[in-house]
């Protein structure tokens, strides 16, 4: 850490001073003390103190929810932190949850920070900020524009994460838990499952070939995409083995078995067992566990948790479910997932997609690369009765669902999002799946509305 | 493409195998981008079938190559801190990384008749001299670098572009015009028509939302002029 400068004190002052002002005019100040900050002082995060406990939280997929996991968990058992929930993730956005949380000298007012921490933004901030603890979720492909492709960010993180940080990281991806190989690990992981397969079920993996000899690597099981359990027959390079391993998933009781390298079983309340959730309360639990919680003040949160209704709800209406799951737009995982789940997901649906990134759209249009990573495929199946189509690249996403032979008399569509929806058949339908990028919140509830609309029509003839 | 010709049968190369043109008469021969570390492998396994290669090239046979694989076939790749790696040298570009600048542009360009639309998003430029031999030139977008407006190679029925996937999907005229090279007569696409409008919209969506980039991109010529 660097000496506080008359500089640092300006941008801490000026920074704090403008979000009190900001406040006051009810404008959004998630990033913008923080950048000011950053541009007057650019080493700010190196001088401000830092607090006992940092949690970081990178990767790919499930950041956001993992560190809302994490602050329930703690606000529950009465823990004081500071977080950057409402802030962005990369260096400006820390930055002014490091300034919220400082008092005029710069020292913090409480104990511990759980940051969420933008992948692509290593660079600029692992230089100032070691994080005590750092979960790494996963590394799949994500934005080819920004990220590229997961060697790229596999690469950065490894060049930046101080070397005295603890990582906390997915045995079961090999991009993940190869990251950083010098500094210490925790790994997690899931013990084979049911669902998992010898066949992979989806168009993109990430990590094909060994990376230490090129040799192709062998999966004695496929979980989706990279994530499984996987060797290289030439070298020693495959998955690790976890030192929190969860097991004995019970759908039903809603819980798991948690055994840890030294034979002792724990068992964990989990309010959501899809496989992503299953990895991101796994991953939670290790780390609340490192800064001394018990099982029972981790369970006592658990049970407490409610999934943030932005990516996941549900809504009976009239005998009809309407669930709304968010499917991030440019982001083929994230999306392979949602349809999957579409597919999967009992009774007969509609479903309905929203995937355009609209943010991206505003500033120009968008990269439809992304599409042909994305497992349209799933959505082809004989329980989804019918796809709605909507966004400003509905012409796109026909071309890419008609080349996943979803037949043609299944297929809807409109530009705008509620005459799309108004073309929905819900004759004999138990469940619409409203299938929606982040940015389409506001798209999504009038799909909803207008769905419960058809529903009392419905009725009422 | 395979959809387009259901009879075709596709030989997908991994990395530790001997390429099927080797060994093979191969009509189509298509390589995509590729990270960095893979590149560099890809040079490797490709050097020992340079002369291969360039009898393909010279001879005729229809190859495609998108993003950065053009760059394998040229003569060096520069990194960042000077250190460079040695392409096969086929064509005479050499390539310059910036990791930390990754380059997204939309593009139209302009071959023979046909207008391209695509997406390019790389970590390089191109630097070399393709005047006599470039793939397009564009109307909107960067080309080989900020200098120039032409974009990748062509070389008899070789191309390679910057433009990504899913290039042949978004450009039925484009595809169907590779078709012709592998002696297809009134090639049919699959999905024609869908293909077809998402086309031509995406072509007008370039042409009004970037009218304005495309102007001022003008003016500037002008004042080079």
């Amino acid at each position: 850490m660097s000496k506080k400068t008359l500089k640092f004190y300006i941008a801490l002052w000026g920074a704090k001073a403008g979000s009190i002002l900001l406040k006051l005019l009810r404008r959004n100040a998630t990033y913008f003390p923080g950048k000011f900050a950053l541009s007057l002082c650019p080493n700010f995060i190196d001088m401000i103190d830092k607090y006992k406990t940092i949690i970081g939280v990178t990767g790919t997929n499930g950041k956001t929810t993992v560190c809302n996991m994490i602050e329930d968990i703690l606000k529950e058992n009465n823990y004081q932190f500071i977080d950057n929930k409402y802030g962005s993730n990369i260096d400006s956005g820390i930055a002014t949850t490091l300034i919220a949380g400082a008092t005029l000298t710069g020292k913090p007012k409480k104990d511990i920070a759980v940051l969420e921490i933008d992948e692509r933004s290593a660079s600029k901030v692992f230089p100032y900020l070691t994080p005590t603890y750092l979960i790494c979720t996963n590394l799949f492909r994500d934005s080819l524009m920004r990220n590229a492709h997961t060697e790229f960010i596999a690469g950065v993180l490894t060049k930046y994460i101080p070397k005295e940080t603890k990582l906390i990281v997915n045995a079961d991806d090999l991009i993940c838990s190869n990251i950083a190989p010098d500094n210490e690990k925790i790994y997690f992981g899931i013990d084979r499952l049911e669902t998992d397969t010898t066949k992979s079920n989806n168009i993109v993996r990430d990590i094909i070939v060994c990376p230490k000899c090129n040799t192709k690597l062998e999966y004695e099981y496929y979980r989706y995409h990279h994530i499984g359990k996987a060797h290289c027959p030439n070298c020693n390079f495959g998955t690790p083995e976890a030192d929190y391993r969860a097991s004995k998933i019970d759908i039903k009781e809603k819980n798991m078995t948690i055994t840890l390298k030294d034979g002792t079983k724990e068992q964990y309340y989990t309010p959501n067992t899809n496989i992503i959730n299953l990895y991101n309360i796994l991953a939670v639990i290790v780390v609340l566990k490192q800064i001394g919680l018990t099982q029972e003040q981790i369970n006592n949160g658990l049970k407490k948790l409610k999934v943030v209704e932005t990516r996941y709800s549900e809504d009976e209406y009239e005998g009809v479910k309407i669930i709304t799951h968010l499917a991030k737009g440019m982001n083929p995982i994230a999306c392979s997932r949602a349809f999957e789940y579409a597919k999967t997901t009992d009774g007969n649906k509609i479903a309905i997609v929203l995937i355009d990134d609209l943010h991206e759209d505003a500033k120009g249009t968008e990269n439809i690369a992304w599409q042909y990573d994305t497992d349209f495929e799933f959505l082809n199946d004989e329980s989804i009765k019918q796809v709605i189509i909507a966004g400003p690249r509905y012409l796109d996403t026909i071309v890419r669902m008609r080349l996943a032979d979803v037949p043609k008399e299944k297929i809807e569509y409109a530009k705008n999002e509620v005459e799309a929806t108004a073309k929905a058949n819900l004759e004999g339908i138990d469940k619409v799946v409203i299938l929606h990028d982040l940015y389409s919140l506001e798209e999504t509830e009038r799909i909803k509305n207008k769905i419960k609309e058809m529903i009392k029509e419905k009725k009422s003839k | 493409m395979h959809k387009c010709i259901p009879d075709a049968e596709v030989i997908e190369t991994e990395i530790n195998q001997t390429p099927a043109f080797v060994n093979e008469k191969i009509d189509f021969i298509y390589l995509g981008p590729c990270s960095e570390r893979g590149q560099e492998i890809i040079i490797q396994k490709l050097k020992p079938y340079k002369e291969k290669i360039e009898e393909l090239i010279d001879n005729g046979t229809v190859f495609l190559f998108t993003g950065n694989a053009m760059e394998i076939l040229g003569d060096s790749i520069k990194n960042e801190d000077g250190s460079k790696i040695d392409g096969l040298g086929i064509f005479h570009i050499r390539a310059k990384r910036d990791m930390m600048h990754r380059q997204n542009s939309n593009i139209i360009g302009k071959y023979e008749d046909i207008e391209i639309v695509g997406f390019k998003s790389q970590f390089t430029k191109a630097y070399g001299d393709i005047e006599d031999n470039y793939f397009m030139e564009l109307e909107l977008g960067m080309g080989m670098n900020e200098n120039t407006n032409y974009e990748g190679i062509k070389k008899n029925n070789f191309i390679a572009t910057y433009v990504i996937g899913p290039i042949l999907i978004l450009n039925p005229l484009f595809t169907k015009k590779i078709m012709q090279m592998l002696g297809i007569e009134n090639p049919k696409l699959a999905l024609e028509e869908e293909v077809t409008t998402a086309y031509e919209a995406r072509l007008k969506e370039f042409y009004q939302k970037f009218k304005s980039e495309k102007k001022d991109k003008g003016e500037k010529k002008e004042e080079k002029k």
